[in-house]
């Protein structure tokens, strides 16, 4: 199983693009990470794939041989599909299946990729992350795709017997049978005024969550993170210290 | 491990862009012993100012030769950042090597002086710790720790400056001025000293590799 425990991702000191975090993958599980453009899907898919770290709360169980599409695959590799391919198997000594042929691969399997279209170049792509065994990170894998490439790549991700975790603003993948979906909200999407409360009961967490125009963030030990819309966050403050809270801090 | 560097190798020799500082190595070393050279120890000196900086462009090289998506991508692969930037800093030891076989070779053949088989291998063994600490200067002038190509390159040159200007400080300086006095006592720290900033310069690319990209 992966844990995600409060994770959270803020490039240098600029904004958080993920806060707090929390999700559990079962093995075998295909989910679908859906959510505007800006929301994070991209950087929390980075962050379990291990291809960036986390800038708080961690990953547990991150499984040993991990496939990773990114959501632009580089176009410029200068070796061939066919070489590619076989350094890839190579590096991770045993190998999950060989998709490519499967996918409809029409290029010349010896040519440089970065000679190879969009779509070749994409199922170069899938096929290199579906070597991989235990957890497939896909981010937007049916981008350039025909239809029927899209079907064989949607029955691959269903069959697949390792943890699948997939973005798709086309929503291809939310239709398949047995897909979790999470649907991140992203603090980069919201606005507002960000509220920190200390000495704050269970009690007046779930009162205060229930306002509106009030998000909640985080809420733990008797902290309570907000997000409130600029409108009515002076009346929240007030009603909030009214009720006995400590404000810590606020931010616009 | 193998076959991850028999990869980045393999990249490395499609993208050519280790040529540029071959070629330089190659065309200096042609220049630097076309005549008499001087004593054997004496003109490996002069060779060993070479491979420094040489080395040290070969380090950026392995160090930026991937896209870094791909990077990512061979990253994830290869089960992590650490498995990478080891694969890369043995690459650049590779071609260190070669470097250093070219320049330790070349005069035994072009200068009229006589080698004897112990100082081609002392010469050997001052490249080597010359071109060791080039390439870690290298690397940890790039990717992920300077990214970007213009500081990057001023910071090699910073660097490379500045080592010259250190005296025997530094392993490099311990080599030149060992080999111009004819006297190659330090050359076990000063090897010491190589290796470990190779190992330095991998451990900053695998702790700083996931927290840039």
């Amino acid at each position: 199983m992966i844990r995600l425990e409060r994770v959270g991702k803020r490039y240098g000191r600029g904004p958080w693009v993920l806060q707090d975090v929390d999700l559990t993958f079962e093995p075998g599980e295909l989910t679908v990470i859906a959510g505007g453009n800006g929301s994070g899907k991209s950087t929390l898919l980075r962050i379990i794939a291990g291809v960036t770290s986390p800038s708080g709360g961690r990953v547990k169980g991150r499984p040993r041989s991990v496939g990773y599409l990114p959501e632009r695959f580089p176009a410029g590799l200068r070796l061939s599909a066919k070489a590619y391919l076989r350094h890839m198997s190579a590096v991770r000594g045993s190998t999950g299946a060989d998709v490519l042929d499967a996918l409809g691969f029409r290029g010349d399997p010896d040519a440089p990729i970065s000679t190879l279209s969009k779509g070749n170049t994409q199922k170069v792509a899938i096929a290199q992350a579906f070597l991989a065994k235990d957890l497939l990170v896909l981010d937007e894998p049916w981008t350039g795709l025909d239809t029927g490439a899209s079907a064989v790549l949607a029955e691959l991700v269903t069959a697949a017997e390792a943890t699948v975790l997939v973005t798709d603003h086309r929503g291809t993948a939310r239709a398949l049978p047995d897909a979790h979906e999470v649907v991140m909200q992203g603090p980069a999407a919201a606005t507002g005024v960000a509220i920190e409360l200390v000495q704050v009961s269970d009690l007046t967490t779930t009162v205060i969550g229930d306002w509106d125009g009030v998000r909640v963030l985080s809420a733990s030990d008797g902290r309570l993170s907000l997000l409130v819309e600029t409108a009515v966050s002076d009346r929240v403050l007030a009603d909030a210290l009214r009720m006995g809270c400590s404000v810590k801090s606020v931010r616009t | 491990m193998t076959a991850l560097v028999r990869y980045l190798a393999v990249d490395l020799l499609r993208s050519q862009r280790y040529l540029p500082p071959l070629l330089l190595h190659c065309a200096v070393l042609g220049m630097m012993f076309s005549g008499d050279a001087g004593e054997a120890l004496f003109a490996y000196a002069g060779s060993c100012a070479l491979v420094y900086p040489v080395a040290a462009w070969l380090g950026v090289v392995v160090a930026t030769t991937e896209d870094p998506t791909q990077r990512a991508v061979t990253a994830v692969t290869a089960g992590g950042w650490g498995r990478v930037a080891s694969a890369q800093a043995l690459l650049g030891a590779l071609g260190t090597v070669v470097l250093a076989v070219l320049a330790t070779l070349w005069p035994v053949f072009t200068n009229p002086h006589p080698y004897t088989a112990g100082v081609v291998g002392l010469g050997f063994a001052a490249h080597l710790v010359c071109g060791l600490t080039g390439l870690a200067v290298g690397m940890l002038c790039s990717r992920p720790v300077i990214v970007r190509t213009g500081p990057s390159l001023l910071a090699v040159v910073a660097v490379v400056a500045l080592t010259y200007k250190a005296g025997r400080g530094t392993p490099v300086g311990a080599m030149l001025g060992g080999l111009a006095q004819q006297d190659l006592a330090a050359l076990p720290f000063a090897a010491g000293a190589a290796v470990l900033l190779v190992v330095v310069a991998a451990a900053v690319a695998w702790r700083l590799g996931p927290r840039r990209a």
